[in-house]
């Protein structure tokens, strides 16, 4: 009785502390309503495609539901020889329902992914197995191709039976999950992903590099010059900018090729013979010279917001108090920059990561990255799982480069703008 | 006010449902090539069966149509797609199957269309459109002598220079056999025969490695058909590989120091395929029935320097010479498929690439890498 009476009450009758909160519940969902939005942008175009891509990845059931009775048998067979007359059967009336269904040619594609030169020898069968006698499969289906007869084929099959599979994300670094459970590297000359994975993150790395040099003494150019300079500076950096990418790969091309702009200009001034002019295209030089052209504005945009805060007097107190240009610099102004290093950084990497176009087109004999082949994976060979699965490695790798940052300089460090 | 936006919206949805339901939808490449089309068979086509024809660019594969049909919303009748593409997009069941005599009209003479067609159909899902070559060209300025043979391309000690060659496994395998003396045999038979084997795959291979490490030689790879005759105009290399109708335009069309050689050219093909519950499925088959027969198919000739499928255009054209839209150019012998230039050449196998593609282009970039 006594603490209701020590209860403040609102004009209305209602505890002020209730009245308080209802107000503030509605402020809550006033402010949740107008993020909802971008919530729900995020949701439907980001954490649902990538989880999306993530069971793909994992996901094979599709091949586990096609040849059940195939798999059942297989359970029983060691893989050490032919498998026995039981799995020939239990394939054989698998495949003649799939082919009943129309779906044989899903089956098909599928196996065609685990081991190469399935899709002729299952048309061979389609065609052959209208005509098969009751009995002795095994002989009947061997007749068919050689390849019937290889048991490498079989044991494709078999490595097709669980529902859930890590073979995508182990094909995507050169390995795979022999019959004994072992993980084990590919033949040698087939081993492509590994080389595609170091020659995008050196690509990657070394444009970042690139562009940190070359933008960070342009964008103290842009903070320090007087405003009409910096403002025509600051053009000249947004132009290409604006400018079509592929536009300004081409035009990369029409410079730096052997009989280009550059290499005429090289041999007018004799500084190289006319038929020993160098290449600088069709190689990594091109790539490095037409990506980290492309990227540049990426890195003076945040150094250049960074370095546009930092106080002249800092720099005139440092020099005040005895240090030379080089050490009031290292000790003072750089500092003070990481945080626009640490955005122009990320940014201009995980742009390069991606890059694909330009290295394709000035980049030669080492032009492929490994989005090319998440490219070629989507669109040729129409394996999305695996495609789903280099791109789930690939964003892996942007999140431990964005963990490592995060430990080394801290991500509240950052900044855009 | 509010009637008046009601009215135009009523309008609007009932304009979207008849056009959609109304206009066939075409996807293919884009640029000189859809201009043929459309010009040759398409506009013919869509005024003879009074259903306007849409044409829209993709940049090939198959992901965007697999994308249509998973999304529920298929927006393209027909596509203009490679053979592999018709044998893979078959077997997803994104493809109608075709009776080829029963759903295409048999020639002028009365010869059934699956007798027409240059070589069968590589799926029951594809109806061939054109022929294209894989085939040099050389710059006239740059090279001294004639280069007459596939084994020229390779010859650097007689020829000196950078070639270009395309990105992928796809027909390098291919012509570096063929340079290296086996004969293709029937249509390539023999080619193929040897690249399914190891040894003949690394042979190939070699072959191409020692191409372009020569310090005589050297590659330049290129990826997009307008590559070639660019790289061969700016002197960049002296012979390339490419598609024969691009070095036609170059040469032809504006008059480029280049010739092409057939010698060990590979063929390949161009195909429709039809879309299965595609918006318009019915008008679409007779608009694709009316611009693959005989008179459709040599229409598209007219502006391009690719092979009508059908044999029997052949024969209108070389009645209507000069063919070429510019009317001085006789066309028949700029077809990949006339006689002297098929002396020795290979039909590039869909279903070999359809097998073994993704393996070839695993040791392919492979061997890239070591270069």
């Amino acid at each position: 009785m006594s603490s209701e009476t020590k209860q403040i009450l609102t004009t209305d009758g209602i505890p002020l502390e209730a009245s308080l909160k209802k107000a503030e519940r509605k402020n809550k969902i006033k402010a949740f309503l107008l993020v909802a939005p971008l919530l729900l942008f995020l949701l439907i175009t980001y954490i649902f495609p990538i989880g999306d891509m993530l069971m793909r990845s994992v996901d094979d059931k599709m091949v586990t539901e096609m040849l059940p009775k195939t798999f059942k048998s297989m359970e029983k067979w060691n893989g050490n020889e032919m498998p026995p007359e039981e799995v020939f059967k239990s394939f054989y009336l698998d495949f003649q329902k799939l082919v009943e269904e129309k779906r044989d040619g899903k089956l098909s594609t599928q196996l065609n992914y685990t081991k190469n030169g399935f899709k002729s020898i299952l048309k061979k069968l389609r065609r052959k197995a209208k005509n098969f006698e009751e009995g002795n499969y095994k002989e009947q289906i061997m007749a068919v191709h050689k390849r019937w007869a290889d048991i490498e084929y079989w044991l494709a099959i078999k490595r097709r039976a669980p529902a859930y599979t890590s073979s995508k994300y182990l094909k995507g670094i050169d390995m795979y999950k022999n019959e004994e459970g072992k993980i084990v590297n590919v033949e040698e000359d087939r081993r492509i992903h590994r080389i595609l994975w170091l020659r995008t993150l050196e690509i990657a790395f070394f444009v970042t590099l690139l562009c940190f040099l070359m933008a960070y003494p342009i964008a103290h150019l842009l903070a320090t010059l007087p405003m009409k300079y910096s403002n025509l500076l600051m053009i000249c950096v947004l132009l290409p900018f604006w400018t079509s990418l592929l536009v300004r790969t081409a035009s990369w091309m029409i410079l730096l090729q052997q009989q280009g702009v550059v290499n005429d200009f090289f041999v007018m001034i004799g500084l190289v013979a006319d038929d020993n002019r160098p290449e600088m295209m069709y190689n990594k030089t091109g790539t490095y010279v037409a990506m980290t052209q492309i990227l540049l504005p990426f890195m003076v945009l945040p150094l250049y917001s960074v370095m546009k805060t930092i106080s002249p007097s800092l720099m005139r107190a440092g020099k005040s108090l005895g240090g030379t240009p080089f050490v009031t610099f290292w000790k003072v102004y750089f500092p003070l920059t990481i945080p626009g290093i640490g955005a122009g950084c990320l940014l201009v990497f995980i742009l390069a990561i991606g890059y694909y176009i330009t290295p394709a087109l000035v980049g030669g004999a080492s032009g492929t990255l490994i989005s090319n082949q998440i490219a070629f994976h989507m669109k040729s060979t129409l394996d999305w799982s695996f495609a789903s699965a280099m791109g789930l490695m690939l964003l892996a790798g942007v999140l431990a480069i964005y963990w490592i940052y995060n430990k080394l300089v801290g991500i509240d460090n950052i900044k855009l703008g | 006010m509010k009637k008046l936006s009601k009215l135009l919206l009523v309008l609007s949805f009932a304009l979207s449902i008849s056009t959609s339901s109304f206009a066939v939808t075409v996807a293919s490449w884009g640029g000189a090539y859809t201009e043929s089309q459309k010009l040759g068979y398409g506009d013919p086509t869509a005024k003879k069966l009074g259903v306007p024809i849409n044409w829209v660019d993709y940049s090939g594969g198959l992901s965007e149509i697999k994308a249509q049909k998973e999304a529920g919303k298929i927006t393209w009748d027909i596509i203009d797609v490679f053979a592999m593409d018709t044998i893979t997009g078959c077997d997803e069941g994104l493809f109608v199957e075709f009776d080829f005599d029963k759903d295409f009209p048999a020639a002028p003479d009365g010869t059934a269309a699956s007798k027409d067609f240059f070589a069968p159909m590589p799926s029951k899902c594809a109806v061939g459109n054109i022929l294209y070559s894989w085939n040099y060209a050389y710059n006239t300025n740059n090279v001294k002598g004639t280069p007459k043979t596939i084994k020229d391309f390779f010859n650097t000690k007689k020829f000196p220079g950078k070639r270009a060659i395309y990105k992928s496994a796809l027909t390098n395998l291919e012509i570096a056999l063929a340079a290296d003396g086996i004969k293709p045999g029937k249509g390539g038979a023999k080619i193929y025969k040897a690249l399914e084997t190891e040894k003949g795959v690394n042979r190939a291979m070699n072959k191409i490695k020692e191409l372009c490490t020569d310090p005589n030689g050297g590659c330049v790879f290129w990826s997009a058909g307008a590559q070639p005759p660019e790289l061969l105009v700016s002197g960049e290399v002296v012979m390339a590989t490419g598609w024969n109708g691009r070095f036609f335009n170059a040469e032809i069309g504006e008059g480029a120091p280049i010739k092409q050689v057939w010698d060990g050219q590979g063929l390949d093909y161009e195909y429709f395929v039809l879309v299965k519950g595609g918006p318009n499925e019915a008008d679409a088959k007779k608009a694709l029935a009316e611009m693959t027969s005989t008179e459709g198919l040599a229409g598209s000739a007219k502006y391009i320097a690719y092979a009508p499928w059908r044999k029997s255009s052949l024969k209108v054209m070389a009645k209507g010479e000069p063919w070429y839209k510019d009317g001085k150019t006789n066309m028949v012998p700029q077809m990949p498929t006339a006689p002297a230039n098929t002396k020795n050449y290979f039909l590039v196998d869909p279903l070999f690439w359809a097998d073994n593609g993704t393996e070839l282009g695993e040791k392919w970039e492979a061997m890239k890498a070591g270069l």
